[in-house]
């Protein structure tokens, strides 16, 4: 019989847009065997959903529906994010989760991770057991690549609807989160970083071009994911508009660690919401007056059909769109969306933007 | 001067005690009336079609009182006196109240991580040009008041529990549980099919050790799974929990309530109620129901 301390544990985790890329390697590195999960499309959704409580929200079936086919493969621990601090539903994220798992039979074990520093350190290193210095190592590297991930989303917002050969951006994005997945030695990064670079500045762009401005603001979860929006940035890129978007991870992360960006945004938002919301219902409004201010052409806001937070902000976010007349978009996003639809949508919304823009420039 | 207060959702979380205080501050109160159609389909047109039933009854009471008082009392609940947090969509009430309605909304922040409950009150009582004396004095008399009535509640609890019929414990928020228009009359329909049902806020007396094994943040959620072990002590011959429809916090609760009653092997039956349900969808469910038992 196989010594069963020798083995290692093999885990899975719930898959996040790019940033999975990010965490599978965070978790190899810490000696474990990854099953990543599998991207969200229609079918992974239908399944989470066949299993997840009806009412509870969208992110939650989709999660569940990723990391199913890594359970089916043989994961035994999953890996899940607790918000402690939040007033809304994805505090007892890890916990149905659970319970609905072991319902359905699975025999796997739950890591709740708290979002805060200390216990995510502490837990880290109990499953992983390695020194605190390699830790921080590997800390360093996951958020090296975290950052670069992101900067190459906001690369392509930028270069999407500037590109003098179509698609020839969303190509080499492919391309570079390829390398990224790929890259697992921590001395390579450098390199592979370089090279990504050199091939982001190979895209033929129209450096002129002067082109309507659309921030994206929501719910961080489908915000972030665009398998989990229809890739929403990529669409609106594709028509000639640049999309700008403030809400990611280490946005999220960076708020953690100073609370007094809350208390800034709380400050600026006063005259509409006094209050937190939970999620973040505030951080909408704040980035909706910031971009209203900055002269954009239009807000798209995603949310999960029935968001706690956002749907409590969104006769807010109206409000502040009929005062200042800016193009405004609410698109929930549930199982039952169908990508016709949305497309639908955004057609007129991209309408209404480029003639707010014409008429602007008159 | 007149404080118009919408009898829905938060009404309902402190019963009575809002309009005689109020009254004992010397202010004329206008209560809205119950809910009825009219102002469910009020709420329904002025609500984000997103929001949760219990919220459009709401807005139904807020726009019945626009225009009828000087002031609009939508008080922020946010923690309560066990630092428990409350539904985070009461946090934002008072600033969406401002959007659908032209009366002055009159508001006061009660978060008893920050400022104890009377501090508050004192705060408010100062907004209205009274003294923190009076109003303690306020305070103190509607306290009294509420207990009275809570008690003649409680008498009632142990009539039923002793009663002979068998018992249903319906379980919801006490906006759904105390506005029989919205839960259907719900009540009167256990009745007639010869039922007693007990209300899950009625259980007052709840012996320690009866805490769960989740750590919820939300009031209602400790309170009711505490309620439910208590209940579960009586002879109950099912269960019967009401959610309203969008309602985040009770997508998680559910499955808690009822992994409680599944363990006991107690039936239970789960509603949704939206602004579509039919009267007669759920005197058949209930009829079913309790053919089971």
């Amino acid at each position: 019989m196989k010594d069963k301390s020798n083995q290692k544990p093999i885990v899975t985790f719930a898959r996040w847009g790019n940033y999975s890329i990010a965490f599978a390697s965070l978790l190899e590195q810490l000696g474990m065997e990854v099953i990543p999960p599998e991207k969200v499309s229609p079918n992974t959704i239908i399944e989470g959903a066949k299993i997840t409580p009806d009412m509870f929200c969208f992110p939650m079936k989709a999660t569940i529906g990723s990391y199913l086919p890594a359970l089916k493969k043989g994961a035994q621990k999953v890996f899940m994010v607790q918000n402690v601090g939040g007033s809304c539903r994805q505090r007892y994220y890890g916990v149905i989760q659970d319970k609905i798992l072991k319902e359905d039979g699975w025999d796997i074990e739950f890591i709740d991770l708290r979002t805060t520093p200390k216990d995510i350190y502490t837990k880290l290193k109990e499953i992983s057991g390695v020194s605190t210095l390699e830790l921080i190592k590997i800390a360093i590297f996951f958020f090296k690549k975290l950052r670069l991930i992101e900067n190459l989303e906001k690369m392509s917002q930028y270069y999407r609807p500037r590109e003098l050969e179509k698609g020839k951006t969303d190509r080499t994005l492919q391309w570079a989160l390829l390398e990224l997945e790929n890259l697992n030695q921590r001395k390579d990064f450098k390199n592979t970083k370089k090279q990504i670079s050199k091939k982001f500045s190979e895209i033929q762009i129209d450096k002129d071009k002067k082109l309507p401005k659309v921030a994206v603001i929501g719910e961080i979860y489908t915000v972030c994911d665009s398998s989990v929006n229809f890739e929403l940035e990529k669409k609106l890129g594709l028509e000639g508009i640049e999309i700008h978007r403030q809400m990611d991870l280490s946005y999220h992360l960076k708020k953690i660690l100073c609370p007094w960006k809350d208390w800034i945004i709380q400050k600026t938002i006063n005259p509409y919401l006094k209050s937190t919301v939970g999620g973040h219902g505030r951080d909408a409004i704040y980035e909706m007056l910031d971009y209203v201010k900055r002269d954009f052409d239009g807000v798209v806001q995603i949310l999960p059909m029935a968001c706690m937070p956002e749907v409590t902000v969104r006769p807010i976010l109206e409000k502040i769109h009929q005062q200042s007349k800016i193009p405004f978009l609410s698109l929930s996003l549930d199982e039952q969306v169908a990508e016709a639809g949305m497309d639908t949508r955004l057609e007129a919304f991209v309408d209404v933007v480029l003639n707010y823009y014409k008429n602007k420039k008159i | 001067m007149t404080i118009g207060i919408p009898q829905g959702l938060i009404h309902f979380k402190q019963p009575y005690f809002w309009e005689i205080f109020f009254n004992n501050l010397g202010f004329e109160v206008l209560l809205s009336p119950l809910t009825n159609k009219e102002i469910v389909e009020s709420g329904v047109n002025v609500a984000d079609p997103e929001t949760c039933f219990s919220n459009k009854v709401y807005w139904g009471h807020l726009v019945w009182l626009d225009g009828k008082c000087d002031f609009i009392f939508v008080p922020r609940l946010k923690t309560n006196h066990e630092k428990l947090e409350y539904c985070p969509k009461f946090f934002a009430l008072p600033d969406l109240a401002k959007i659908i309605v032209k009366t002055p909304i009159l508001t006061k922040t009660f978060d008893e991580r920050k400022q104890r409950f009377v501090r508050s009150l004192e705060k408010l009582g100062a907004r209205l040009n009274k003294s923190s004396r009076e109003t303690r004095e306020a305070y103190e008399l509607s306290l009294l008041k509420v207990k009275e009535l809570k008690e003649k509640e409680k008498q009632n609890f142990l009539n039923k529990i002793s009663s002979k019929k068998p018992k249903i414990v319906l379980i919801s928020h006490p906006y759904n549980l105390f506005d029989s228009y919205v839960n259907l009359r719900i009540e009167e329909k256990l009745k007639k099919l010869g039922i007693e049902p007990i209300f899950i806020d009625e259980i007052d007396e709840i012996e320690p050790g009866n805490a769960s094994k989740i750590d919820f943040h939300w009031e209602f959620g400790k309170e009711i799974i505490e309620r439910i072990n208590e209940v579960l002590k009586h002879k109950i011959v099912g269960a019967v929990q009401i959610s309203s429809f969008q309602c985040g916090c009770d997508a998680v609760l559910k499955e808690f309530v009822e992994k409680e009653f599944r363990l006991k092997k107690t039936p239970f039956l789960y509603i949704i109620i939206d602004e579509h349900t039919g009267e007669a969808g759920l005197q058949t469910r209930l009829e079913a129901f309790v053919d089971t038992l």
